[in-house]
């Protein structure tokens, strides 16, 4: 077996780094050259000196983060190159922005997905099936008992929920980037008709998606000061960092739900706390990563992100593509 | 037909935490339902001794075959979940697709009274293809609800109590009737449904059936500004809390947790056949050493009951008491309004003659609660510390004016308990947990020093905090030394101040010891593992206490 030093791809103490090119992708501690795979926050570190994305994922990190960086941009599927290494972008499908890295380097492809998944988003590009020697695939789900259902699903179930509590305030929790604009793309597919509020993260992430071109439905930026009176038999969709914060406390009557792909989980729903949970995922289920391998026609896996003990066995026992695993460095 | 319905009704309470909410919910559900279908909807909520069609594992090793999955990746899936039936729910969703079904409704009468009996005797080939024709045949948001079923585990956080309220908002009747009818053994049918909700009450239901029992609250140091006269002081055994009811010359021994056990005590149920008068009289069975006039480990209580129609020589072996606490019916005349100085007194007047009259057959084996007589709290004190000598747990204090009412209410009865004790030891392996607690290591084990070495002595799961099971979880993922299944064992390096009730020689540990209820009351950071006790400590607690 090859030594991690030997490959395109490695990994070390900052994340995934590719030598050759001397660039990291999605670096955890402060590096010289990052490829960022999309713009949620833990995927991004303050510091680098330069960056490089799509034009989506760059302008939502700019609005996230309120000020200029280094970063270049490149359209999804244009090549480019960094020390002869051939680079692309190519849609995850995770959201807006999000992309998968390729790399090229003598006759040799390396695919990283970063975060992914193959359900239909209307709120961002389908994700693209590249083929590959080397798959360094995400695993955020890696078990069969994962499977989603459909997203039209999981709204009518949120409109049902709000629906039958018209004297409750309907909170929902959502992280504030790409899961809060998917519910909203949506629930507007839906007969809902009841008054939606925003917390302003996800207000302003709304406007930068629509700045985009993405159709997103109006809602209403909630102030703290609202009178919450006047809120009963709305949903409001706040970021799970407020949950059990004194902001609550402005809403007396309310009921509050989750949403997320750990909530098909009676043990997590219960023990999250929150009142209800709906699973939707922007991550792949273990279906999709099992068609993603295949698709990619790679001979070569890496898991990275999750606990991928099970699809590594599961893989390893079918025997039909080589299972790789990083030395981890600490 | 209400399979469908009786899905939708778990759905709701599963998604519910409000006591009011839930209760409206049921009422709304038996309400609208058939009888028959409410029975067995009581039956299964309240999962008294839910049958199990099939285990857990069972349920499991079914679907590897059926569809000739790896067991293993359902093992792996289980630790996240926590529950078979929800495991193989989760997994049949990429297996079936939920179309073209045969079943679209069917009802719980037909599942739980017909199928299911039936399939559990069938042949293991048969039993797959049944199964499996069921599961490929119901919709698939009814999976989880029949796995349940079938596995015999309803916990919804739908408590006797919750039904009780429901029944008795809904046709508006007293809950003690209602929780009264429910006591004991429900058996699903129309009838049975018909009577829960029957608002005429005949005197004669309830005959073989025992009264809720009084439930005592944990001590509270407010009642010590009461004058002591005001209570009464009884010492705190720890055997099982039963109802001993004779009704129409009729004997049954009824247990806290509602089982009737007159098959495990036959020598109690021929004694108090003989006694001339009827009664229901609530107090504790103990196993009993004559000699030293204390009772014997409660570990030899549970063989007891776990043995139906235990031979002569373990009744002589394992010989029982039956302590009288109190007298809640005689003559078939209501007791429990009554206040408890009244009948405390004619639970003694009746016992002394009982006793006069049978002999001394009698008094070897029916004892009345003596009564503690601290003249201040100081002293009270200083009986519940002591009372580990004559090998009870403390005190119970009563208030002299109390009646007996259902359940836990405040201001009558407290339980006073004398400290736990206590030693400082290492967490040596960790284990996942189950149902809520799924995919979290909250099952732990705990050793003491010996010679140098580590040596588990207890397991424990509970006293940890929410954020303290997640920051212990986190370190022993980051610090296993090795894995066996489910088990990590862990680097030595975690002290925890470990609480018990009592402690016992025992061949079957390692140690040498056993302990009871050990839980989880200190996380010692401040300890290194060379600072933790060792077995010897042990040791000393036993021969001290």
């Amino acid at each position: 077996m090859k030594e991690d030093s030997c490959y395109l791809i490695k990994y070390t103490s900052s994340g995934l780094y590719c030598e050759l090119a001397d660039a990291w992708i999605d670096p955890i501690k402060p590096v010289k050259r990052a490829l960022i795979t999309h713009a949620h926050m833990d995927h991004f570190t303050f510091g680098c000196d330069e960056y490089i994305s799509t034009y989506e994922t760059a302008v939502i990190i700019k609005e996230r983060i309120g000020k200029e960086i280094n970063i270049k941009t490149y359209d999804y599927e244009k090549e480019f190159k960094i020390n002869g290494i051939k680079i692309s972008f190519h849609p995850s499908g995770h959201i807006l922005g999000s992309s998968q890295i390729k790399f090229s380097f003598a006759e040799e492809i390396w695919l990283i997905t970063g975060d992914y998944k193959r359900q239909k988003d209307d709120t961002c590009k389908e994700y693209e099936i590249v083929k590959t020697d080397y798959l360094i695939s995400e695993s955020t789900f890696g078990l069969p008992i994962f499977k989603w259902d459909e997203p039209q699903k999981t709204t009518t179930d949120i409109s049902k929920w709000v629906n039958s509590s018209q004297e409750k305030t309907s909170i929902l929790f959502c992280y504030s980037l790409g899961k809060a604009q998917r519910i909203l793309n949506e629930i507007s597919k839906t007969n809902f008709k009841n008054n939606i509020y925003t917390h302003s993260s996800i207000y302003r992430m709304n406007n930068c998606y629509k700045k985009l071109g993405i159709d997103i439905i109006e809602t209403k930026k909630l102030e703290q000061t609202k009178n919450n009176s006047d809120l009963k038999g709305s949903l409001i969709i706040l970021p799970p960092a407020l949950n059990k914060s004194s902001f609550l406390k402005n809403f007396k009557d309310s009921q509050t739900g989750f949403a997320s792909g750990w909530m098909s989980i009676r043990a997590l729903r219960k023990r999250s706390g929150y009142d209800k949970g709906f699973s939707i995922s922007d991550h792949a289920d273990w279906i999709s990563i099992l068609r993603t391998i295949k698709e990619s026609k790679a001979n070569n896996i890496f898991f990275h992100h999750g606990d991928s003990e099970a699809l590594n066995k599961y893989l390893k026992e079918k025997n039909s593509i080589n299972v790789l695993e990083f030395e981890y460095k600490k | 037909m209400s399979l469908k319905k009786f899905s939708e009704l778990f759905t709701d309470l599963d998604s519910c935490n409000s006591t009011n909410k839930k209760i409206g919910i049921l009422q709304k559900y038996f309400s609208s339902n058939e009888a028959l279908e409410n029975s067995w909807t009581i039956y299964l909520l309240t999962g008294k001794k839910n049958k199990r069609f099939i285990s857990g594992r069972s349920i499991k090793t079914l679907f590897s075959e059926i569809y000739e999955y790896p067991l293993w990746l359902i093992d792996s899936c289980y630790l996240k979940v926590g529950d078979s039936a929800e495991v193989i729910s989760l997994l049949l969703r990429n297996m079936i697709t939920g179309k073209n079904i045969k079943y679209q409704d069917i009802s719980l009468d037909e599942l739980l009274n017909k199928s299911f009996p039936e399939l559990s005797i069938l042949k293991e080939d048969y039993k797959k293809l049944r199964v499996k024709e069921i599961w490929e045949n119901i919709p698939i948001e009814n999976l989880l609800v029949i796995n349940k079923i079938l596995t015999g585990t309803f916990r919804v956080g739908v408590s006797i109590g919750l039904i009780t309220k429901s029944i008795a908002k809904l046709i508006n009747l007293d809950e003690a009737i209602i929780s009264h009818r429910l006591m004991g053994d429900f058996i699903p049918s129309e009838e049975s449904y018909k009577l829960l909700i029957d608002k005429k009450i005949n005197p004669l239901e309830l005959n073989y059936k025992p009264y809720p029992f009084l439930l005592a609250n944990t001590f509270e140091k407010k009642i010590i500004d009461k004058s002591i006269n005001d209570f009464q002081f009884e010492w705190k055994w720890d055997g099982i809390r039963i109802q001993l009811i004779k009704r129409s010359g009729k004997v049954s021994i009824w247990t806290r947790g509602q089982d009737l056990v007159n098959k495990s005590f036959p020598e109690l149920v021929e004694k108090i056949s003989s006694i001339k008068d009827d009664f229901v009289i609530d107090g504790e069975l103990l196993v009993w050493d004559f000699k030293q006039s204390l009772p014997l480990n409660f570990s030899l209580l549970q063989k007891r009951i776990n043995r139906k129609a235990p031979s002569r020589k373990i009744q002589k072996n394992l010989p029982i008491i039956f302590i009288a606490y109190d007298l809640l019916e005689i003559n078939g005349e209501d007791q429990r309004y009554s206040n408890l100085e009244i009948r405390r007194n004619n639970l003694e007047k009746h016992l002394c003659n009982w006793l006069n009259e049978s002999k001394e057959e009698l008094s070897n084996i029916f004892k009345i609660s003596d009564l503690i007589h601290p003249k201040n709290w100081e002293e009270a004190e200083t009986f519940k510390n002591n009372s580990r000598d004559n090998g009870t747990e403390g005190l119970v204090i009563k208030n002299k004016k109390s009646i007996y009412t259902p359940g836990r209410k405040k201001g009558l009865w407290w339980k006073y308990k004398v400290d736990p004790m206590q030693l400082d030891a290492v967490l040596i392996y960790a284990k996942g947990g189950s149902g809520i607690r799924a995919g979290l290591y909250t099952d732990y084990s705990f050793a003491l020093w010996k010679d140098g070495e580590l040596i588990k002595f207890a397991s424990a799961y509970s006293g940890l905090n929410n954020t303290e099971i997640k920051e212990l979880d986190r370190w022993i993922r980051q610090n296993t030394i090795d894995r066996f299944g489910p088990v990590r064992s862990v680097r030595p390096e975690m002290v925890f101040e470990i609480s018990f009730e009592n402690i016992q020689i025992s061949k079957r540990h390692k140690s040498g010891i056993a302990v009871r209820f050990p839980r989880i009351t200190k996380w010692r950071k401040d300890k290194l593992i060379k600072d933790a006790d060792t077995l010897e400590n042990a040791q000393k607690l036993m021969l001290n206490k």
